[in-house]
């Protein structure tokens, strides 16, 4: 056995086949880059995210919500919907949108993929994203004490004795 | 008949993350369970952004005390491959055998808890006696019982000496023969078979709907497994298989963990058959360059990421972790409906939660205003209780 383990590239042949579905479905609307094989991120306007993410359930058989990732990107905030694919070739497409600090609100996605309750809930608590239409948007981390309008995971936000 | 709400939780001191549910009875059976989490919140994700890379691995350690190589694997593949570096093979191989060992005790304590919690106490000191080999083992690569600190940035921080081989490799042989014992005595004792079948059932499409992780979800005929998924580390080396089980309850969920740890005892031996002679480490750069990164493992729970974003200085961006027992809670919300009182500590512990939350129940009788406080112990007791007047 050789000692040096062979560079990891696996063929993107399934991937590219599956990002060229996406393209054809959605033409300019979507922005898909495939960073390495069983990964692919796609960039989406904040109103498309329901759009592709419910192609994707119906043609993919989608439905695994792995995680919903909020990021503080100054301005705006970064939104990432990481889904896991597992019927037929097995991938994880990351949708990902931006949506203004000023007015952080978004449409949910609960109705299409049930498993994305928690997260949103998760991602509202902690950085104060408001999903839209979400049946439930209560509280789920931080303490019930908690003052309103505070998110810990707000860049300008710093816990005590911190610089 | 009015439905009465009953909350349990969320203290616990002795365990982290603890939680509340509040579920509404009729008579003996649950009509509807809602979970509250956040207790222990302790604000890592944030404090990662706070902190460089290196000193982040020892932080994540401390998420979980049980997966705590899971979460540094995680990590540290993640940053390896914002690197763009080639781990050594050698680091690569050592690294799995201490993810399996892991696997290991995590099920093994597992499958003590489980019995706990059916009144089967004999299999809780079979099973947690037999745990310590395991621990041993970790000891003896490690140095420490539970957080390891083997992974760094590049590779791992310990070799597995020579002398140690044949030890690991005789004892993976008596833990799989215990494995072969729990298997036969989890499918013919009586104790088990009545109170694990037909249990906490959660077929397969619900499963599938509810995002469900781990072997809660290969418990449910679906053979999602990270590890031949989307293969990390040296599992695209080693050959195992996914295990799974299609009856969909407590059972099943007993029946998959022990087929997997008789999986990670061969996948053990074969590691160390074939361990490479290479190093064990590389050094890299404190800096990593802008990026992002989704990194996943199957800790012994299911499926555990991280996504990490860079922003070209030595201290991320942003961490983001997803730990498996988040992902199962909609299914136990699920499962607890039409279940029995006595069930509920069964079917919560049969996702592994990282918690006990059954320790403090207070009942609530919203008709008579009337409050009574169970403890765990009593919540347990009353479960075997009812199954013994059951058995008429």
């Amino acid at each position: 056995m050789s000692q040096k383990r062979p560079k990891l590239k696996p063929s993107l042949k399934e991937d590219e086949r599956l990002k060229a579905e996406l393209e054809k479905a959605f033409g300019d609307t979507v922005e898909v880059w495939i960073p390495r094989a069983k990964r692919m991120f796609i960039k989406v306007k904040p109103g498309d995210h329901r759009k592709v993410i419910q192609w994707m359930r119906d043609n993919w058989d989608l439905q695994h919500v792995t995680t919903i990732s909020g990021v503080d990107k100054g301005d705006t905030f970064e939104i990432v919907y990481h889904l896991y694919k597992y019927q037929g070739y097995r991938t994880y497409p990351n949708v990902k949108t931006e949506i203004p600090k000023k007015d952080p609100k978004i449409e949910t996605i609960v109705d299409i993929l049930p498993s994305a309750d928690f997260y949103e809930r998760e991602t509202h608590d902690l950085l104060g994203i408001v999903f839209e239409n979400h049946p439930n948007l209560e509280r789920l981390i931080l303490p019930d004490d908690w003052p309103e309008g505070v998110y810990p995971l707000r860049k300008d936000w710093l816990p005590e004795g911190v610089e | 008949m009015s439905t009465v709400k009953v909350p349990i939780g969320p203290q616990h001191p002795a365990l982290k993350e603890p939680i509340n549910f509040t579920i509404e009875i009729e008579g003996e059976q649950v009509v509807d369970a809602k979970v509250r989490i956040g207790y222990n919140h302790r604000g890592i994700e944030k404090a990662c952004e706070l902190r460089t890379y290196v000193r982040d691995i020892y932080l994540l350690e401390r998420v979980c005390g049980i997966c705590s190589h899971s979460h540094t694997t995680t990590f540290t593949q993640g940053v390896e491959e914002l690197l763009d570096e080639d781990v050594p093979r050698r680091g690569l191989y050592i690294r799995t055998i201490v993810c399996e060992l892991e696997r290991l005790h995590s099920h093994m304590l597992w499958l003590g808890v489980a019995g706990h919690e059916i009144g089967f106490d004999t299999l809780l000191h079979y099973t947690w006696r037999d745990r310590e080999l395991v621990m041993d083992f970790l000891e003896m690569i490690s140095g420490n019982r539970v957080n390891y600190a083997m992974n760094t940035i590049g590779g791992v921080r310990r070799d597995i000496s020579k002398d140690l081989i044949p030890t690991l490799k005789k004892g993976m042989d008596t833990f799989r023969e215990r494995c072969e014992y729990y298997l036969k005595l989890c499918s013919e004792e009586p104790t088990v078979l009545e109170r694990t079948q037909g249990v906490g059932v959660l077929p397969t499409h619900m499963a599938r709907k509810l995002g469900a992780v781990g072997p809660t979800v290969r418990a449910s005929a679906v053979d999602m497994d990270c590890r031949k998924d989307d293969p990390c580390a040296a599992y695209d080396e080693v050959p195992f298989e996914v295990c799974t089980w299609d009856s969909c309850d407590v059972f099943a969920r007993v029946a998959v963990r022990i087929l997997e740890m008789i999986q990670s005892c061969n996948m053990i031996q074969w590691m160390l058959d074939h361990l490479p002679k290479d190093e064990i480490r590389l050094k890299l750069k404190r800096r990593v360059p802008e990026g992002e990164v989704l990194s996943r493992y199957e800790a012994p729970r299911g499926e555990l990421i991280h996504y990490i974003k860079s922003n070209g200085t030595d201290k991320p961006e942003r961490v983001k972790v997803r730990t498996p027992t988040l992902a199962n809670w909609p299914s136990v919300e699920y499962m607890l409906k039409g279940c029995y009182i006595a069930d509920v500590p069964i079917i919560v512990a049969s996702i592994d939660p990282c918690i006990s939350c059954t320790d403090r129940v207070t009942f609530v009788d919203v008709e008579k205003e009337k409050t009574w406080v169970w403890d765990s112990n009593q919540l347990r007791r009353y479960g075997i209780e009812f199954y013994k007047k059951k058995r008429w």
